[in-house]
């Protein structure tokens, strides 16, 4: 029982594992897609050349030429097809360079066979044209401007969390599940799902903290006006905000702010409240 | 968007167990989950075990909508208890005092016999 229905694509596999490009092949050819294949960067760019292509599955560690420096040349296209990374050595520097240069997606191999059909089943949706802005690409300091869709948020959030891969799993979970609220709630409240407004996100590492700062481009809130969140509610009674949101016609919803509050070591909202940042200290 | 989520209905005797499967959250599996559960509650069947073991990630709007599917099956005199949680799940529980609220069960045939003792 699941809902997907995704438009048929052209789609250029570009791998040197032989064994994994074949397992590919069949499982997006039985997903509707057209598939073609390439061992390596200038094979891949030949094909690219040549055709047009909606989205490239593309390894980073190819012989002859880097899987980045082949991103390069695609992003050069009069109309550059989605590009999904792949790759088993997920540095820092790697991921910065596939956000630098517009990469759909950076997927870890090994990967579950549903993952990749998932990946490119959202490339191929329409609303995957949409493209961010990267303000800052440093290790240290990642700043995006992005449109208000829920699906440039689960981007972000994807590239953000392959850049915090390395931290222990507990401050991970939280920072991931904190950052995907706050960041929802800013797509969703502030800009009102709109693509022609942006938020901004900066996600600052320091030796002994991790920074996160979302920017909305909406009105901001009154905290003590908040009676459908979860945080209203009263200490006996967890669900109470509900029944506001259903009175108020708003989707079920509310506990974004408690979770986040208990997630992360400091939350601090500006004045207006339609910028936020959140704290988590490493050890 | 492509659903990452899947449902699966097991019945036993009287009871239904939704194994669910995948991201349960804001436009992915919330509103895949609350048209299943207003199709079980339409046909009567208001016994309900959500086995969540393979629940990979759930947000504000997915926990909403769990909390929003067992106030309106309680309203038709049925009642949804919980399954298996991972431990991200079951952190988020707690933090929400949705541990409350929800029966949870570590074993499905607990959970199973559980409406028997209501009933």
């Amino acid at each position: 029982m699941d809902a997907v229905s995704t438009p048929s694509r052209r789609i250029l596999i570009v791998d040197d594992d032989r064994a994994l490009r074949h397992a590919l092949s069949s499982l997006l050819t039985a997903a509707g897609h057209h598939i073609e294949f390439a061992g390596d960067g200038p094979e891949a760019l030949a094909l690219l050349h040549n055709r047009p292509f909606d989205i490239v599955l593309l390894d980073i560690g190819l012989p002859t030429m880097s899987g980045l420096d082949v991103l390069a040349r695609v992003c050069e296209l009069a109309t550059p097809p989605r590009v999904i990374m792949m790759t088993a050595d997920d540095t820092s520097e790697s991921v910065l360079e596939a956000v630098k240069r517009q990469a759909y997606r950076y997927v870890r191999k090994p990967f579950p066979p549903n993952t990749i059909v998932d990946v490119v089943n959202e490339a191929a949706a329409p609303a995957a044209a949409l493209s961010f802005e990267v303000v800052s690409a440093r290790p240290e300091w990642l700043e995006f401007l992005a449109p208000c869709t829920i699906e440039m948020a689960d981007r972000i959030h994807s590239f953000v969390m392959h850049l915090e891969a390395k931290l222990p799993e507990d401050v991970r979970e939280a920072v991931a599940q904190a950052f995907r609220e706050l960041l929802m709630n800013a797509v969703e409240w502030g800009g009102k799902l709109d693509p022609n407004r942006m938020v901004r996100i900066a996600c600052v590492r320091t030796k002994r903290m991790l920074i996160y700062r979302i920017a909305d481009p909406g009105q901001g809130f009154d905290i003590d006006g908040l009676r459908h969140a979860a945080i209203s509610n009263p200490e006996h009674d967890p669900i109470r905000h509900l029944l506001v949101r259903e009175e108020q016609g708003l989707r079920p919803g509310g506990f974004g702010l408690a979770m986040t509050r208990s997630l992360v070591d400091e939350l601090i909202y500006n004045e207006a409240r339609n910028e936020v940042v959140f704290i988590k200290y490493l050890e | 968007m492509a659903s990452r989520f899947t449902i699966a209905e097991v019945q036993v005797g009287d009871v239904t167990i939704l194994r669910l499967t995948g991201r349960l959250e804001l436009e992915e599996g919330d509103l895949v989950f609350r048209d299943c559960i207003n199709r079980l509650v339409d046909e009567g069947h208001l016994k309900i075990v959500l086995d969540l073991k393979a629940v990979t990630r759930i947000d504000s709007a997915g926990i909403g909508m769990l909390v929003s599917k067992y106030l309106s099956t309680q309203k038709r005199g049925g009642t949804i208890k919980l399954l298996q949680l991972t431990r991200r799940s079951d952190h988020l529980m707690d933090i929400t005092r949705l541990a409350t609220v929800f029966e949870i069960f570590d074993d499905e045939a607990d959970a199973v016999r559980s409406f028997a003792a209501t009933t």
